[in-house]
């Protein structure tokens, strides 16, 4: 049985504080998917929260025979990201460029320039290759994972993947062309 | 700087997060509230099941719309048994 397994075990027998062993492990990769998924830094904690406490409620369902943790914790941070997108406003470009980099004044204009086309282009990719790239790209799951959290098959991923990267790259390579 | 350079710098930064130091604590709370609420749904049934048998009262009462209940059923069963 691992530790997560265990912790599991204890919080469905009324532990309820060993939740937040749980809660400290994947707060911060849960947060940077919401956020870098939905670009909004404003409420991407408060849709986390939703996530952890959806997790708790739902606790007794998750099966570790058919899934780790954090490929169900994922799977419910995806779902209300898509929810918080559905009801969310699309930014306009000139509020994604001021979004995307606000914390790093001192960084020279052609760094800048380049984060805000790899930004807008990441923004502009179609939300079913945007998730499949954070998650592989950001958070670093496996292809096999993510598939799982999208529900779909792996090849299915690898394609999404691909072309969001082929996007990317070009976005950067245009970026090159016109800045430096 | 190369193309590769700019792309993995873009990529540490995007894995860059800062979380107020409040947020599992916030969480917690509001686990605490969700386990509150649930155990105070289920005390209320507890509590009007042991008000109904404290009280004769509210026994006789229980029982006198259950005697209710069943009759008008009793009589809407005749009813529609005598429209057929």
């Amino acid at each position: 049985m691992t530790q997560e397994t265990e912790v599991i075990h204890r919080v469905l027998e009324g532990d309820i504080e060993s939740f937040r062993f749980l809660m400290e492990r994947y707060e911060r990769p849960v947060v940077r998917m919401i956020r870098n998924i939905t670009f909004d830094r404003e409420s991407c904690e408060d849709i986390a929260q939703d996530v952890f406490l959806s997790a708790y409620k739902k606790l007794a369902s998750f099966d570790p025979a058919r899934s780790n943790f954090s490929t169900w914790l994922f799977t419910i941070a995806r779902n209300k990201s898509l929810n918080a997108l559905k009801k969310k406003k699309p930014l306009s470009i000139s509020e994604l460029t001021e979004k995307s980099n606000p914390q790093n004044p001192s960084d020279d204009m052609a760094k800048k320039e380049f984060y805000d086309r790899l930004d807008k282009t990441l923004q502009t990719l179609p939300l079913s290759q945007r998730r499949a790239f954070v998650l592989a790209e950001f958070e670093e799951l496996t292809y096999e994972e993510i598939a799982q959290i999208e529900g779909t098959r792996l090849g299915t991923i690898k394609s999404r993947i691909n072309r969001a990267k082929e996007k990317l790259r070009t976005a950067l390579e245009e970026s090159a062309g016109d800045i430096l | 700087m190369k193309i590769e350079e700019i792309y993995k710098a873009w990529q540490e930064e995007k894995r860059q997060i800062e979380i107020h130091k409040e947020f599992s604590d916030e969480v917690m709370d509001r686990i605490y509230q969700y386990e509150r609420e649930k155990r105070k749904s289920l005390f209320d049934i507890q509590q009007l099941i042991e008000l109904i048998s404290a009280h004769s009262l509210a026994k006789a009462g229980l029982v006198a719309a259950g005697a209710v209940t069943g009759l008008v059923r009793i009589a809407f069963v005749v009813c529609t048994f005598l429209r057929t």
